[in-house]
């Protein structure tokens, strides 16, 4: 049995024997995850990202999938003039670009400006004195003068070319150039980019306001001294483990909805054929978020068990917000050697890593030391965070420091 | 009947000994008083009975052993400055906070709904805590101390801010626990509340014990006064060797006397001088007592 006397001063100690307290830190990580859940400012923030996401996804699908028909008027049933719209309308479907062509004959120049002004056509192709020309009410469509380009230099081309006493297929022969993609998996640099900025503001989002909860979560308890009442029923690092575990399960349950929205969407989108590497991708980033989350967690519960009011948050949060955005900043901007080195920095790597793994440039073995490397930093932020919290959280009376928390036991 | 102790307990913060060697005895089946100015440390003392704040030097017993974690455990405990989560239903953190100390669920939540039934708030149990008045707020904070059949109770100011009906409520609810041999220590500011309540008293004054027994014994122990109502002027008793004049006003005298034979030669003297209407022994109030012992 162990006396209580001649113990040196500060924090309580801890009891780690079993005296019946050893499932509590379920009871606190239910009573977190129940509680945040029926937030309702939780609820509707995570409902209107629900939202946006979908709403941004069916945009992008929308948008991708919208054909702009385009009327070209012709006068004078002109035959080059007919030949070239027909060819750039047939142009058009094959290249699935989003516009359609339509004819619309008139009978002279002047009903043709007049379709023009009144709105029955957008374009008006004509014989001009030097060749062609495409004439609109303001600027004709990008999309729609190339087409058109291309089809009225082929007529031409054509006529020449027979005039001449030879075929355009003999005078282009082995000229034309096709692409071929290696990898038809493989991400642009643009959907990198963009897949870099999302996983980045994934990454801040979920650990702000989770983070940011738990800390008040704790610092709740330990103003209205109810952390006074439990830490008599339990011990403090259980305390800590429940409070963890909770917003951990919050957070990433949180990011998997969005992910699974976000893949969903994507599949439902003609840019589907990313999806196994979205997929991949994605699951590597849950996983890493989750380690890395644990880690900020434990953090965020000590910025919170330093302060003794809720007003007291926004200053001892400061180290852990300036890493996640710092995070999030370096992220979504690194590219080339530099996102290579981040992917193996802890914190970092929740976003770099992934990143990389979806540009495709990573062997089987990075990710798994990396999360190695990240899993340490977790264990460390872990050991750290337990003292400090238990230091600083029965200490009242103002701010405490990280040095006085982490003293108060020695 | 368990008794608590505190033995020699001292906490010092830097170069300040908020508790100096307090010893007291807060026996099984009686409520306590433990009284003392702003800053006297009942608060720290409180905290280190509970294992909140670590212990400088000294002991806490329980039932005569050193206690244990579990001990704790099983005590129920109010905080001084306190809260409760303000957008959870009384109910629900009755019962979790219970869980937390090992009540098995139903039983945490049957026995908060009686508690909360005869505190006239059953309607209210699902209301969060922030939408109850301050009042109700505190007495469901003291119903989470009372969760459980606890072995000891230590309530820091559990009726500052109570109307008088309701700290009788609460009073009737400590007794029940008193009448199962539990040791109730609470702490008070209000004198008459104590004077009335407590079956023993514990004064502090700066960090350390100055008075500690019955409330009889305490008035024992206090100096003792003697009234002396004369039918004339009563000045003269200034003079008398072995007495001590307090006040005199008129024909009343109050003293303080060195010893019985002074009180029967006061009298002898009273005698030969006029009329005695009254020679008696005054009790001092503990009200007296406090500020005597404080001051």
């Amino acid at each position: 049995m162990t006396t209580l006397t001649q113990r040196p001063a500060s924090a309580p100690t801890e009891d780690t024997t079993d005296d019946g307290t050893r499932g509590a830190w379920l009871l606190v990580a239910q009573r977190e995850i129940v509680t945040r859940a029926m937030n309702k400012a939780f609820a509707i923030g995570l409902v209107v990202s629900l939202v946006v996401i979908a709403a941004l996804a069916a945009f992008f699908t929308w948008q991708s999938s919208r054909v702009d028909t385009y009327t070209v008027a012709v006068a004078g049933g002109d035959a080059t003039a007919v030949a070239s719209v027909t060819a750039a309308a047939e142009l058009a479907q094959t290249e699935d670009a989003g516009t359609a062509l339509e004819l619309l004959e008139v009978a002279d120049d002047d009903a043709a400006r007049s379709a023009l002004s009144g709105g029955e056509a957008d374009v008006w192709l004509h014989p001009g004195d030097d060749g062609w020309v495409l004439a609109g009410e303001g600027h004709p469509d990008g999309t729609v003068s190339r087409l058109l380009g291309t089809a009225v230099e082929q007529q031409v081309l054509e006529a020449n070319a027979e005039a001449a006493g030879t075929s355009v297929a003999e005078l282009s022969a082995g000229a034309e150039l096709t692409t071929e993609a290696l990898d038809p998996e493989a991400m642009g640099e643009q959907a990198l980019f963009f897949a870099g900025f999302a996983l980045s503001f994934l990454f801040f989002a979920g650990a702000i306001t989770s983070g940011s909860m738990i800390a008040s979560s704790v610092v709740e308890e330990k103003q209205s001294r109810l952390v006074e009442i439990i830490a008599t029923a339990v011990p403090l690092r259980q305390l800590l483990a429940g409070k963890i575990l909770g917003s951990s399960v919050i957070a990433v349950g949180q990011n998997l909805l969005f992910a699974g929205v976000g893949l969903a969407a994507v599949a439902a989108s003609p840019i589907s054929i990313a999806l196994p590497a979205l997929s991949t991708s994605l699951i590597w980033f849950v996983v890493f978020f989750a380690v890395g989350f644990l880690a900020l967690a434990a953090l965020y519960a000590v910025a919170g068990a330093l302060a003794s009011r809720a007003e007291d948050l926004q200053y001892t949060s400061t180290p852990m917000t300036m890493l996640v955005m710092g995070v999030y900043f370096v992220t979504f901007t690194a590219s080339g050697t530099f996102l290579t080195v981040l992917s193996y920095i802890p914190v970092a790597n929740v976003v770099a890593m992934p990143v990389r793994i979806l540009s495709g440039d990573v062997t089987w073995w990075e990710p798994v030391l990396s999360l190695a490397g990240l899993a340490l930093f977790a264990v460390l932020a872990l050991l750290v965070s337990e003292r400090a919290f238990r230091g600083a959280l029965m200490q009242t009376g103002g701010r405490i420091s990280w040095r006085q928390a982490l003293r108060a036991e020695a | 009947m368990t008794t608590l102790e505190v033995h020699d307990l001292t906490r010092t913060f830097g170069d300040r000994r908020a508790v100096d060697a307090v010893s007291f005895t807060a026996p099984g089946g009686m409520l306590t008083g433990f009284v003392g100015s702003n800053g006297a440390g009942k608060t720290t003392t409180m905290r280190m009975m509970m294992g909140v704040l670590a212990i400088t030097s000294g002991e806490v017993r329980f039932g005569g052993a050193p206690v244990t974690r579990a001990d704790r455990r099983s005590f129920g405990y109010m905080p001084e400055e306190r809260g409760l989560y303000p957008k959870q239903p009384a109910i629900d953190q009755l019962v979790y906070l219970a869980r937390l100390r090992g009540i098995p669920a139903a039983t945490a939540r049957t026995e908060a709904m009686e508690h909360l039934d005869r505190l006239g708030l059953a309607e209210r149990a699902k209301d969060h805590v922030e939408k109850l008045s301050l009042g109700n707020q505190q007495r469901v904070q003291i119903t989470a101390a009372l969760m459980g059949r606890p072995r000891a109770l230590i309530l820091d100011e559990p009726f500052s801010g109570l109307d008088p009906a309701a700290v009788d409520g609460m009073v009737d609810l400590l007794r029940e626990h008193t009448a199962r041999g539990v040791p109730v220590l609470f702490s008070s500011h209000q004198l008459d509340l104590v004077e009335r309540l407590c079956e023993r008293l514990v004064i502090l004054r700066t960090g350390q014990v100055v008075a500690d027994g019955t409330p009889t014994e305490l008035q024992q122990a206090a100096t003792l006064r003697h009234r002396l109502v004369l039918a004339a002027d009563a000045g003269w008793v200034r003079g008398v060797p072995g007495v001590h004049a307090v006040d005199v006003d008129g024909p009343t005298a109050l003293l303080e006397l060195a010893d019985e034979a002074t009180a029967q030669r006061l009298l002898a003297t009273a005698l030969e001088r006029g009329q005695v209407r009254e020679l008696s022994p005054v009790r001092p109030s503990l009200a007296q007592i406090y500020r005597e012992v404080t001051a």
